[in-house]
């Protein structure tokens, strides 16, 4: 189904197709990272790439290694908001904004977001930029 | 690294199922301390044999993060081999991420600390070891429950004279009572007792031993007093032994009389700061160039001009989502909130929040919704710009930062926003926006004090003198023809010495040389989830080129310090 049809279907009730599968992929990124982040690996590949708060980690391995050693044991997201959006080279866009406590941590809003990328009928993710939404902006 | 750390043989995969641990006694997942149990043989001495005088059993749980990444004999084997002290873990298990086990008494825990990062894995990266005073665990508790519960009822009916707000720990020493049970005096203790944690100076304990020293340590003191008293620690010399008083005890706000200097306070605390807001991330000079170039143009447009301007910024085809999570019971909703309201696309998720999600293609539909939204002024020194995708075809990146809305009910009212575009690089070092998500919510008020503290160069209206009738005729039909706001019109023609012809001159020349807003991207690639139809570009008018060249005349000299 194109877009331009799928574009005027796209009220309540009716879920374009980019939106099933980038809500989905939301809800498991972040049950996998909540519960044992050391299993993301499974939804990077070796040519993905992480921008962490500024921070660039380029392929599955490194990504992981950053994201396993992030200086919490626990970890919780909530989402308040997702969207998401085809692109032009069949991609899906997804942008995600919440709140995530960490420990003992206060609370502490971010704001995600992943471009996905079907490669032999899996969704993985090829990009992720993750930032705290901070209060001292520069 | 010394190969010592690695054990014959063992190969070690942090990505693969660990083959070299247990099975049996292991799964992943949420564990319960009883499922992970390993029955160790107690130490001599045992937990329900007689105890020796001055011995202590202070608990405290050693907690290696990530642990279960390792097999349980090589970690503890590479703890001991850098450890002082031979130490006896009891109830190794795994929970959760991490590997975990006790030790009983406080001088072992505080060798065991100094390990924490000293060891490594096989890839090199350290290892910590995190050390806390336990309660007592439940393994012990059982043992010790019924003996506890017999020592309260015997220590009440001697009605101990408790002074306000101390404790005459010596006398509790001297009971013989308490001092043949070697129990920790936990909470449950100082409940009955009425203790405070502070110990006023004449009722200092004479304390023999670090080891009675552990006897005390439930009651976590904020003051003590040790140098009074012979106090013998294992270590040798005083500085150890206030070292490892404050390690102890990390509560402690005066030793000795003096008042402990917050640094010596040890603990998980210290790693954990708020972070630091780290800067934009371009990738190279020329992309931040590019991308700052336009995003100044497009939010002068977007604040200052005609929004419909903006047109040439976006690809026919192109997708833009408005995403505001807002509280509906909010007493000051923002006017976006306002809008959305009116909204049919409006979605409720929660009973008292709702999200407004708006999706618009094709450039014209984006524009026009754009347009319709409060007029804002966006603070471009908050914007903190990540760039996550740059192929040939593709440029992916985001926005950070907050915006004042300056119109309607809610004046003033600071938002905070992030806007992820997805642009194809055009002719002429220009961009195309395909893709344009913004989500925007409420600033923090921190974030609102600090938003606007660099003043905006806008070249105010006072700056040019009031004009005449004529004057002002020519203002209106330069803005018609460019599709700008009069603010622009009035400056250009100002400096061209209202000569209309002369300003209309100076753009059309300039026209040809510099970089302008052409969405030669309608040639883009096919996107079947669009069903993109090609279409010559015939659609964008010239008044908008001419607007995009101006704004660069003039907004660049302003921004030449960004």
């Amino acid at each position: 189904m194109g877009f331009s049809e799928a574009g005027r279907h796209s009220r309540m009730g009716d879920k374009p197709i980019w939106e099933q599968i980038g809500s989905s992929f939301i809800q498991h990124y972040y049950q996998l990272f909540d519960n044992d982040r050391t299993q993301l690996g499974a939804i990077y590949i070796d040519a993905s790439c992480l921008t962490w708060e500024g921070q660039q980690f380029q392929g599955k391995a490194a990504i992981v290694e950053k994201l396993s050693s992030l200086p919490f044991q626990k970890i919780q997201h909530s989402i308040t908001a997702q969207d998401h959006q085809p692109t032009p080279d069949s991609c899906i866009i997804s942008m995600v904004v919440g709140q995530l406590k960490a420990d003992e941590d206060p609370i502490m809003g971010f704001h995600q977001m992943f471009l996905l990328k079907n490669i032999n009928d899996a969704w993985v993710c090829t990009n992720d930029m993750f930032r705290l939404a901070l209060h001292n902006f520069g | 690294m010394s190969d010592a750390h690695v054990g014959p043989g063992v190969r070690y995969t942090p990505y693969a199922n660990p083959t070299y641990r247990r099975r049996d006694s292991f799964h992943r997942g949420d564990q319960t301390r009883g499922n992970m149990e390993r029955e160790r043989k107690p130490p001599e001495g045992g937990m329900e044999g007689n105890r020796q005088e001055g011995t202590s059993r202070t608990w405290f749980k050693i907690t290696i993060p990530f642990g279960i990444k390792y097999d349980e004999k090589w970690l503890l084997n590479l703890i001991q081999s850098q450890c002082s002290v031979p130490f006896n873990p009891i109830k190794f298990h795994y929970e959760k991420m991490q590997a975990q086990f006790f030790v009983e008494n406080a001088s072992t825990a505080f060798e065991l600390k100094k390990v924490s990062g000293k060891i490594c894995n096989e890839d090199n990266e350290s290892i910590s070891i995190f050390v806390s005073p336990s309660p007592v665990p439940y393994f012990e508790q059982k043992e010790q429950k019924s003996t506890k519960v017999k020592l309260i009822k015997k220590t009440k009916i001697k009605e101990y004279e408790v002074p306000q707000q101390a404790l005459d720990l010596q006398r509790l020493h001297s009971d013989p009572d308490v001092m043949s049970h070697d129990i920790e005096m936990g909470p449950n203790l100082r409940n009955c007792m009425a203790v405070s944690p502070r110990i006023h100076e004449e009722n200092m304990p004479k304390v023999k031993s670090e080891g009675e020293l552990d006897k005390v340590k439930g009651l976590e003191p904020e003051e003590m007093c040790a140098d009074r008293n012979p106090l013998c620690t294992t270590f040798p010399d005083k500085s150890t032994n206030i070292s490892s008083i404050l390690e102890l005890f990390p509560k402690l706000l005066r030793l000795d009389d003096h008042e402990v200097p917050p640094s010596i306070i040890f603990g998980i605390e210290a790693y954990k700061k708020l972070p630091v807001c780290k800067g934009s991330v371009f990738g190279s000079e020329t992309l931040k160039n590019l991308i700052l170039q336009f995003l100044q143009q497009y939010y002068w447009i977007y604040d200052y001009g005609d929004r419909q301007g903006l047109l040439v910024a976006y690809h026919d085809e192109a997708c833009f989502s408005l995403t505001i999570p807002f509280n509906s019971e909010d007493p000051a909703p923002s006017s976006l909130g306002e809008y959305s309201k009116g909204s049919r696309n409006m979605k409720k998720l929660k009973d008292s929040i709702l999200r407004v999600q708006l999706l618009k293609h094709t450039k014209r539909d984006i524009v026009d919704f754009l347009s319709v939204l409060p007029k804002t002024q966006h603070d471009l020194s908050s914007f903190v710009v990540d760039m996550c995708v740059q192929t040939e075809k593709m440029l992916c990146f985001s926005v950070n930062g907050v915006f004042k809305e300056v119109e309607g009910i809610c004046q003033a009212r600071v938002c905070a926003f992030t806007r992820i575009f997805i642009a194809t690089p055009a002719s002429n070092s220009s961009l195309c926006i395909v893709n344009d998500q913004l989500s925007v919510r409420d600033a923090s008020p921190t974030v609102t004090q600090g938003a606007f503290s660099t003043p905006v160069p806008i070249p105010s209206s006072s700056s040019v003198p009031t004009i005449s009738q004529e004057q002002q005729e020519m203002v209106q039909a330069f803005s018609t023809q460019s599709g700008m706001s009069l603010q622009w019109p009035k400056k250009c023609l100002h400096d061209s010495n209202w000569d209309y012809t002369r300003a209309s001159q100076i753009f059309r020349s300039v026209h040809s040389e510099v970089w302008e807003f052409r969405p030669t991207c309608n040639q883009g690639p096919t996107r079947p989830l669009h069903e993109v139809i090609h279409r010559p570009d015939n659609k964008n008018s010239k008044g908008a080129k001419v607007l995009a060249i101006f704004i660069i005349l003039v907004v660049l000299p302003l921004f030449s310090g960004m």
